[in-house]
């Protein structure tokens, strides 16, 4: 029984991180409509800028910020000097695809050179562990599980509650009607990838501070955990994603604790087959953030 | 509407005014050299069969399809090939024939979506006289503008376009999927409403006859190109719109007419064209 409550609390950590990772990736698809496999290696990029102020002597949690303004700024020059001239010539969602994982490529190999194949690791890696009964959490655990909630919750208002969330979900469902509102759609998009660029990067810094060590190879494991959620979930919900997130994180722990740590990404991924075959839209494709809640 | 607005053939003064406008969508142009004009208070109908260019016509007014050539002018002001967001803060509103609302939204934040250039609390105020104008929409608000039937979902297209008070309304057949009474109210009710309030209303419609009851100008376009427009008790007068559009024999007791399609020289029951 400790083991599985001990496995829970490494899957609340888990889903934390995923969910950082999905939620944007997902809100990119839904209202940009690009399914961007550079995603991954923004966030590994990320990460690494926030490695390097670390190395400086600044606190991991302040240059977590650095890593999340940079991977805005980088996500932001990325769609408007690469995927958006694309996308005004009329390239088809394929050729995007292809597009963009000619984009990871290039960051990563561009990478190489500076950071190394070497693991880095943040000076604050290791930190006080806290017993709440059999759970057992590190305090930057927790902090991961905290900044999550958060940032879910910002999102939430962020979509339901403000001008521009809501002008961001009607760029999502017509643009061409968005437009004859007089709702200026290319700003709005800008303004999407700055902020998903912005949770891109914070998910990097923090899955690479869950990992203990990390190196540039990792970008490609983020992208693939971060576009199982969103699958899952429903592509392009970002509610769905969170879901997604939980599910994956859960499953991928839990199933390390009763059967066997080797095999745990393959019940998660399993389970995401399964479900993929059931309910190929995902679990909340007709419901999510970018839907109403009437 | 004062005299002063009115030129020489009783029209008002042109408020928006297309001239010569060639436009499509790559290779063959749908809509040749056409010529349109409406003004304050006056409705005027685009009539034609399936694929005359009427909604390319529209497309082409409002910003979203380029003209190739002519110019479109709102009063004295070009406005060719200006963008439909900055259409949209020059008074012109439009509400296409599909993908008229935005779905996934409640109907209070359609709204909101269509005061998007009003300042926030300004929004909440306009929201209400919107809802005058279209009460039935008011117990549903917060309802999802997909859960809509096909008439509510046409009236908040229209009560979203009015959140800026636009002096232009375009509408792409308004009617198309209702029943004939609920399209019947809508052209008998509100549209002429509408431009009671001395709104520039411009209308695609594929019931020939409803449009003609409503319309003070008509314009047939066939093949992409004008082939009539006058005064809808002018046209019914003439044999060759006749023949065009309402076959012989026509009478006000009459089931609103089919537009025959120039392919087939025949027309399809109106509810499937519009399906």
């Amino acid at each position: 029984m400790s083991l599985l409550v001990a496995a829970f609390g490494f899957g609340l950590v888990s889903m934390s991180v995923i969910a950082l990772a999905a939620v944007g990736f997902t809100m990119q698809f839904g209202i940009t409509n690009m399914i961007n496999l550079a995603y991954g290696e923004v966030m590994i990029t990320s990460a690494y800028l926030a490695y390097y102020v670390n190395q400086a002597g600044v606190s991991i949690w302040i240059a977590m910020l650095g890593g999340a303004a940079f991977g805005a700024v980088f996500s932001f020059l990325i769609n408007r000097f690469v995927y958006a001239p694309f996308q005004r010539k009329g390239t088809a969602l394929l050729g995007m695809v292809i597009v963009s994982l000619a984009v990871s490529l290039m960051i990563s190999n561009a990478m190489l050179p500076i950071v190394g194949y070497f693991s880095a690791a943040y000076r604050e890696r290791f930190s006080r562990l806290l017993h709440f009964g059999s759970l057992a959490l590190t305090v930057n655990q927790i902090a991961i599980i905290v900044l999550a909630i958060g940032v879910m919750l910002a999102v939430h208002a962020l979509l339901r509650y403000t001008r521009l969330g809501k002008a961001m979900r009607a760029t999502a469902a017509n643009p061409t009607l968005a437009r004859n509102c007089g709702i200026p759609t290319q700003r709005v998009i800008d303004v999407v990838w700055l902020i998903t660029g912005a949770l891109c990067g914070l998910a990097g810094v923090v899955a690479a501070l869950d990992s203990d060590s990390f190196t540039i190879a990792n970008g490609a494991g983020f992208l693939i955990t971060a576009l199982a959620a969103a699958v899952l979930g429903g592509a392009g919900q970002p509610y769905g994603a969170m879901i997604g997130a939980v599910v994956i994180g859960l499953i991928t722990e839990l199933s390390a604790a009763v059967w066997a740590p080797d095999y745990k990404q393959v019940v998660a991924f399993g389970i995401l087959v399964a479900v993929m075959l059931l309910r190929p839209q995902g679990l909340l494709a007709k419901r999510g953030a970018l839907a109403a809640a009437g | 509407m004062s005299a002063d607005h009115t030129v020489a053939n009783g029209r008002p003064a042109p408020l928006l005014r297309a001239d010569g406008v060639t436009s499509g969508y790559g290779g063959e142009p749908v809509v040749r050299d056409v010529s349109i004009s409406v003004g304050r208070g006056e409705i005027v109908a685009i009539i034609g069969p399936n694929g005359a260019g009427k909604s390319t016509l529209l497309k082409t007014l409002v910003g979203i399809l380029r003209a190739r050539n002519g110019r479109v002018f709102i009063g004295s002001e070009d406005v060719t090939n200006h963008a439909p967001e900055d259409l949209a803060r020059r008074g012109v509103g439009y509400v296409p024939q599909v993908n008229d609302i935005f779905e996934p939204l409640t109907v209070q934040e359609n709204l909101e979506m269509g005061g998007y250039l009003l300042a926030a609390d300004r929004i909440r105020e306009r929201v209400d006289e919107v809802i005058r104008v279209f009460p039935a929409l008011a117990p549903m608000l917060k309802r999802r503008a997909d859960k809509l039937s096909g008439g509510e979902r046409k009236m908040l297209a229209i009560a979203r376009v009015l959140m800026l008070d636009p002096a232009v309304l375009i509408l792409d057949e308004p009617t198309a999927n209702l029943s004939p009474k609920l399209a019947d109210s809508l052209l008998r009710d509100h549209i002429r409403r509408l431009a009671n309030l001395d709104k520039a209303v411009l209308l695609v419609e594929q019931r020939a006859r409803a449009a003609l009851e409503v319309a003070a100008w008509t314009l047939v376009l066939v093949s992409g190109a004008t082939r009539l427009e006058g005064r809808p008790g002018e046209l019914l007068g003439r044999q060759d719109f006749e023949e065009l559009f309402l076959g012989a024999g026509t009478g006000p007791t009459r089931p609103a007419p089919t537009l025959p399609s120039p392919a087939t020289g025949g027309g399809k029951p109106e509810e499937e064209e519009n399906a």
